[in-house]
């Protein structure tokens, strides 16, 4: 083999990930990849308000072929379905929790009354098994927001309970600054699997202890590990209780340390590809549902951060490289002036792994889907491994 | 500079030779139990005591990984410290065996646990009530009670809809060497039976109806009966039925009863018991009840009371021949998973049996315990998990 050429394979199969062309652009693929991004969930009306479901169960996700985990899934889906309204519209979600654990919805971003936050024991007692809780807000403000789970948030959030809400609004000053007609959402996360495992099985556990107790109407306090006041909580603990924390009632493995990452529930090679077409202006609204930091790079562009927590910037700039810190969401326009097959991935390349093993994670691609053949033929090295057609995937590094 | 070359040669090797064959990492178990007691025996009217009594204390050591295919693999290797006039030395290594398993199955070879009880009880130690709990191993001279707990055996389970275990297994249970000492030792197959148990998972235990577990077992030993040719008429054959029950699965104040009876077919010529060669072949049914009153406090176990009791008849000795035991006993919970312990328990025999052990044996016992089950690089779940009894088994 020539130098050239060894060169030439290295790069694709290793430096890119090896994203090969002819698949990408396959009609079959391109068909696919719709359903990588969340569905949109369909309200009814009553009257002028928008009526949302939304139940949550406990699910099984498969994040790459050949690896599943339970997840806590809204409507069976991870990420949750995406709620999409306008700006001002009255909003209603009936909230049915079909598992064995407590859960809340809080509306990450919006301005919602108080009662409405999803803060168990601050805005509302937890929704509990078998229960149903309607939340009602007018939708404000614009942008792109999410909304999770806010009990037992280190668990249930990397378990799946996340889901993108969008409130759009007619006068958008970015869609009016930098046109466009596509959009796509990205939602990240982090999970420490043998830590989701546990925990939700340690949780499950002491929850069908809870519910027999509380259905013979001896569930107390102390046995919640909830009280009045803080007063109240440290007498307790000076008369003899005590807190989960201590190591004689309940001691945890650790902190989670994640070993997977994924956008929009998936990992690499099974994340979404970004399409886009030469001269077009795409929208990407990247939300940070997980615990950690991402270090979201581009390659061969430089897109405009045009919005902020969901609030347009006064000033757009340009960037290759964002920072997005959990709970974070930052909406970025790339428009399509260098065409060809990019990578688009977290530059701290632990979370473009699986398992520990690159690459995998949040590694995705933005496509030309006007890359001509010609720039898509296989190269001699790809015709010496016997390879017919041409793969979109490589995870031998 | 040759020298040089040499390391170089050397780190390159060890690094090629690293990639080669680096290992996939398992999970790692650790199992220990440590059982301190202070004894006294009181025996007739003569009196001993003990200061250290630390039999039973173990120590368990297991690796386990996933394999190909839908199955795992498991190593256990696990020591005891055995009672001091057991003949077993210092150390006695029960469990040494390699397991594989799926969802349904389970294959188990090697150094370990036999089917000799389908059921465990509420005592300070596994063997306090071993003549009624356990069918007792007739190739043993009955030196120590390891000898019917721990055998080289290979077991097949099946688990039906989660909660019915058939198993087959097959054992080579300890044989006393006879004097003069054989020159080979055999380790051949002296043992096979079959159970099948009804058993609700522990993780499940709030889902419980009154019934826990059930079940029945066959256990044959393939003796050398003295006068007989045909292998079944050698076959000395027990028959087990156990079961516990749920009086009151309260999370809070539990209760819960169990039963197990050994019937031994027995050999129709043993009419007296003058050794344990004997006892173990006598026609006999041993019974053994018990009631545990659980109280935990704050989701954790507080304090366990338990009464068990049981007795022994041999319906074709020549002389009426009976034993008896009840054991009582407190556990007081000081921190996770350490104990402080009393226990008491008297044992009478009737008949042979009283001139072999003594008319009655009454023990004081007093004493702490500690164990734990820590699990590092985790890295699946467990059959009986909540999520993958209730919510879809992923391998």
């Amino acid at each position: 083999m020539k130098r050239r050429d060894f060169m030439q394979t290295s790069t694709v199969l290793t430096a890119t990930a090896a994203f090969l062309p002819a698949s990408l652009l396959s009609t079959k693929v391109m068909a696919a990849n719709v359903q990588k991004f969340p569905a949109p969930l369909k309200p009814t009306l009553d009257g002028d308000v928008k009526v949302f479901h939304l139940f949550i169960d406990i699910h099984i996700q498969e994040i790459v072929p050949g690896f599943k985990i339970h997840t806590l899934a809204f409507n069976n889906q991870v990420p949750g379905p995406e709620i999409r309204v306008k700006r001002g519209d009255k909003v209603r979600v009936i909230f049915k929790n079909k598992t064995e654990l407590n859960h809340t919805i809080h509306w990450h971003g919006m301005h919602v009354p108080w009662r409405m936050d999803g803060v168990p024991y601050v805005t509302q007692m937890p929704v509990m098994p078998g229960q149903e809780f309607v939340y009602e807000f007018t939708a404000e403000p614009q942008g792109t927001h999410f909304y999770h789970c806010h009990w037992g948030t280190l668990l249930h959030m990397q378990a799946g309970m996340y889901g993108s809400l969008i409130v759009e609004e007619d006068d958008d000053p970015i869609r009016k600054q930098f046109p466009y007609e596509r959009e796509y959402t990205l939602l990240y996360s982090a999970h420490d699997v043998n830590f989701l495992r546990e925990e939700m099985n340690s949780m499950l556990e002491r929850m069908k202890e809870r519910m027999y107790l509380m259905k013979t109407g001896r569930f107390n306090k102390e046995r919640f590990a909830v009280f009045d006041t803080k007063e109240e909580f440290v007498q307790a603990v000076k008369n003899g209780y005590q807190p989960p924390y201590v190591v004689n009632r309940r001691a945890p493995a650790g902190l989670p340390v994640a070993n997977w990452f994924t956008v929009n529930g998936k990992s690499y090679p099974m994340t979404p590809n970004l399409y886009i077409k030469s001269g077009e202006n795409i929208r990407v609204r990247l939300i940070n549902a997980g615990m950690e930091e991402h270090y979201l790079h581009l390659h061969g562009h430089d897109f405009w951060q045009v919005a902020d927590d969901g609030l347009p910037v006064p000033q757009p700039w340009q960037r290759n490289t964002l920072r997005l810190s959990p709970g974070k969401t930052t909406d970025i326009i790339i428009e399509g002036k260098n065409r060809g097959i990019w990578t688009f991935h977290d530059h701290d390349t632990r979370r473009v792994t699986n398992n520990g093993l690159y690459p995998g994670g949040n590694l995705l691609a933005l496509v030309y889907e006007d890359l001509p053949a010609k720039e898509t033929e296989l190269n001699m090295m790809a015709k010496k491994m016997g390879l017919k057609n041409l793969p979109i995937v490589a995870l031998d590094e | 500079m040759y020298f040089i070359k040499k390391v170089f040669l050397f780190v390159l090797l060890s690094g090629l030779l690293y990639g080669a064959f680096a290992q996939v990492s398992p999970e790692i178990q650790l199992g220990a139990r440590g059982v301190i007691s202070f004894n006294t025996d009181i025996s007739g009217s003569q009196k001993a005591t003990s200061v250290n009594d630390f039999s039973d204390t173990g120590l368990l050591l297991g690796f386990r990984q996933k394999l190909y295919n839908r199955f795992r693999g498991q190593l256990v290797i696990g020591l005891q410290f055995p009672d001091a006039d057991s003949d077993l030395g210092q150390v006695f290594f029960h469990q040494t065996f390699l397991r594989i398993e799926d969802q349904k199955n389970i294959l188990k070879m090697g150094r370990s646990r036999v089917q000799s009880a389908l059921i465990e009880f509420p005592t300070l130690r596994d063997d306090d009530a071993l003549f009624l709990t356990d069918v007792l191993n007739p190739f043993s001279s009955g030196e120590n009670t390891e000898d019917n707990q721990y055998g080289n055996v290979i077991e097949a389970a099946h688990v039906f809809a989660q909660r019915y275990w058939l198993r087959l297994h097959g054992e080579h249970f300890t044989k006393t060497p006879q004097q003069p000492a054989t020159a080979e030792t055999d380790f051949s197959l002296n043992a096979v039976g079959a159970s099948f148990v009804y058993r609700v998972p522990e993780t499940q235990i709030w889902n419980r109806p009154f019934i826990q577990q059930i079940g029945l077992g066959f256990n044959n030993f393939l003796t050398d009966r003295r006068g007989y040719s045909s292998h079944f008429d050698k076959t000395l054959k027990n028959i087990l039925v156990s079961g516990i029950f749920n009086i009151k699965p309260d999370p809070i104040y539990f209760v819960d009863a169990r039963f197990q009876v050994v019937y031994n077919l027995g050999f129709k010529e043993v009419k007296t018991v003058g050794s344990f060669y004997d006892l173990t072949r006598a026609a006999a049914a041993a019974h053994f009840f018990s009631l545990r009153f659980l109280y935990r406090k704050l989701e954790r176990p507080t304090l366990q009371l338990a009464l068990s009791g049981g007795f022994k008849v041999f319906p074709n000795l020549t002389n009426k021949t009976r034993q008896w035991q009840v054991i009582a006993n407190a556990f007081y919970r000081l921190g996770e998973n350490f104990d402080t312990v009393l226990q008491i328990q008297q044992t009478r025999f009737t008949g042979d049996l009283q001139a072999l052990y003594g008319k009655t044996e009454t023990r004081f016992q007093i004493g702490l315990v500690y164990s734990i089950d820590q699990r590092w690089n985790k890295q699946f779940e467990d059959r009986n998990s909540l999520l993958n009894l209730e919510h879809g088994y992923i391998p």
